[in-house]
């Protein structure tokens, strides 16, 4: 071979060196993982199914359907001991209109390897609640948003109960600073964390009406600004979410 | 074997050369095109998306301005885009539907087209289209509306000097992908945000009294335990656009113009759901004033009527939003009506406050006006 094709030869083998070693290093070094939280929602002991006449009214024998159902899940924290991820922008609109009735929040480049705690909101912090950027899921021009003057619901659920062969609308609007939950889930031994794992919660929407307090939905039929029923629902829906670690 | 070698080496050297030329060269057509450079919007419209295959440049707002304005996109050169979008009615035509050609009237009124980048993801009244590129070649197809076969149009086009060098310089070449994507940047170009209540947003002006009124009663959802009385029309119309929300079928409403036996298909049409029977897309009511007649079937003739229906005149069906069917400012009188139950004062302000979205500004602008008619 000419001098020419010599030197053609080692540029590509220098070549094919540095992208080998380059693969392998990427691989290898930072071991920033990903973590999914799946919420999946239920009714009770029931599935969740939109539009249907499956749920029994907790204080009474009336059917009632669901329509929709959302919710905010906020300032998202992964704690390590005294190490942290917090996840930036941390405004998500968990909603259920899908196959699986299902939401996943994925956390990326979580530079954990094991967390013994995750903290969350239902509901977005008072600074969000009074401005109009558009943070994460936060959108002043969506079904969300009461009026710039009222802020986000925290939690929507909208549907139907059925009195006397009548249908009457379910309206709960849950919103104001005050009934922001801030939820805890730990994991006392430590949860090793590796990269794509998902973490499973349930997201029972019965217990809006049925946990701290039970709630005749007859007699309730919507909640939108009464304060008090407002906290009433608020300290219900605190009680919705559980995490099943496995 | 070296003679080979160097064959090899040196083909595969022009072959490559060559590809990075075309791919070069390819990509300087584009890059011809003026981007958009100081396009604006207000803050409180929120996000909204321009598609990466489809810039917004000067060329082809150019060129789409002129193809809405052409009767040349339709079959017999007769029915442009503006026939039945004008700008001085906000891009509507002032009637209830218009005449198709064969002389019937069409099943859906002509929409207003304003801040489309905006609310909900899907174009039409029972969301056809996923896509202004998309949504811009029905109505040309269409047998009722501009029954242009797209080959025919192309032919057309490429006849025309003006038309090839505004394509050439803009896309590279004639097709009906261009033809779309110069309709869907004109239209996305249509903004309106200078009315009086984005001027009052931008704390220029104050609002009457009446409009104040009126914009508080829009802005609430009534709740007689809280003394709270409301038009509840930001429960679907939102707070800054007054359009349907954006995301997934948020911005489609049942908002009970029809008892259960009458109601028709709406969104049920394209997505096959009996949930979405009867659903509509919730417009803007930017202009609104200008937009009668009202309605996927304009079937009120004016605001009046239109509050009419939704102060004590709503009809029952599984699919009509409880939101509607739950709002009632005096509940407990023996009306057997269904509606807001609001008076005759607070009717009034609504209006009032509805006439604030006026944007005379973007009624007669010239830069989205009839090109063959010598403006700028």
């Amino acid at each position: 071979m000419s001098r020419l094709a010599k030197l053609t030869m080692a540029m590509i083998s220098l070549g094919v060196i540095i992208t080998v070693t380059w693969l392998i290093l990427s691989n290898i070094s930072p071991s920033f993982n990903s973590l999914a939280l799946v919420f999946n929602a239920k009714v009770g002991d029931q599935a969740l199914v939109f539009d249907k006449f499956n749920y029994t009214n907790p204080e009474g024998s009336e059917k009632f359907k669901i329509r929709d159902f959302r919710f905010f899940i906020s300032n998202i924290t992964l704690h390590s001991g005294d190490d942290k991820y917090i996840e930036t922008n941390s405004y998500h609109l968990a909603r259920f209109d899908n196959e699986q009735t299902s939401y996943s929040i994925i956390l990326q480049d979580v530079e954990l390897n094991e967390i013994d705690k995750i903290t969350f909101s239902i509901g977005v912090d008072s600074d969000a609640n009074s401005s109009l950027e558009p943070l994460g899921d936060l959108d002043p021009n969506s079904k969300m948003a009461w009026n710039w003057e009222v802020g986000y619901k925290f939690v929507l659920l909208e549907g139907g109960i059925q009195i006397n062969k009548q249908v009457r609308p379910l309206v709960y609007h849950i919103g104001f600073d005050e009934n922001r939950r801030d939820l805890e889930f730990s994991f006392p031994t430590g949860y090793a964390l590796s990269d794509g794992m998902k973490i499973q919660y349930t997201v029972d929407a019965m217990k809006l009406f049925a946990s701290t307090s039970s709630v005749n939905i007859a007699d309730i039929q919507s909640v939108k600004f009464d304060k008090t029923d407002a906290r009433l629902f608020a300290d219900n829906y605190q009680k919705m979410i559980s995490a099943n670690w496995k | 074997m070296t003679k080979r070698f160097w064959i090899l080496i040196c083909s595969s050297a022009i072959l490559v050369g060559g590809l990075v030329l075309y791919v070069f060269t390819r990509e300087s057509v584009r890059v011809s095109a003026t981007p958009i450079t100081n396009f604006s919007a207000p803050f409180v419209f929120g996000r909204f998306n321009i598609p990466k295959e489809n810039p917004l440049t000067e060329e082809a707002f150019a060129l789409g301005r002129r193809l809405f304005y052409d009767p040349i996109l339709s079959g017999n050169n007769d029915v442009a885009c503006a026939t039945c979008h004008q700008q001085h009615l906000a891009f509507t035509d002032g009637l209830a539907r218009p005449t198709g050609l064969s002389g019937k009237e069409l099943e859906f009124s002509s929409m207003s087209l304003a801040n489309l980048l905006w609310g909900a993801r899907r174009f039409f009244w029972n969301g056809r289209a996923v896509s202004l590129e998309e949504l811009a070649l029905i109505p040309i197809q269409h047998p009722e509306e501009m029954n242009q076969n797209l080959d025919e149009l192309l032919r057309e086009l490429k006849k025309s000097e003006k038309y090839r060098y505004m394509f050439a310089q803009t896309f590279g070449d004639i097709s009906s992908d261009a033809v779309a994507k110069a309709l869907a940047t004109f239209m996305r170009l249509l903004i309106s945000s200078d009315s009086k209540y984005d001027q009052f947003l931008r704390g220029e002006v104050n609002l009457s009294p009446l409009e104040e009124h009126g914009r508080k009663l829009f802005m609430a959802h009534p709740d007689v335990k809280a003394s709270l009385r409301g038009a509840n029309c930001i429960d679907c119309h939102s707070q800054f656009l007054t359009s349907g929300f954006r995301d997934a079928f948020d911005g489609f409403s049942n908002n009970g113009l029809d008892s259960e036996e009458h109601l028709s298909k709406g969104l049920e049409a394209v997505t096959k759901d009996p949930k979405h029977r009867g659903l509509f897309k919730v417009p803007t009511l930017r202009n609104i004033a200008l937009t009668a007649p009202y309605m996927h079937d304009g079937r009120f003739r004016t605001l009046e009527e239109v509050m009419d229906h939704y102060i004590n005149g709503i009809k029952i069906s599984t699919t009509l939003s409880p939101l509607i069917l739950e709002a009632d400012n005096s509940p407990s009188d023996n009306d057997p009506s269904v509606g807001l139950k609001l008076n005759d004062s607070e009717k009034k302000a609504i209006i009032a406050f509805l006439h604030t979205l006026t944007d005379e500004k973007f009624v007669s602008n010239q830069k989205l006006s009839n090109p063959f008619e010598g403006g700028s």
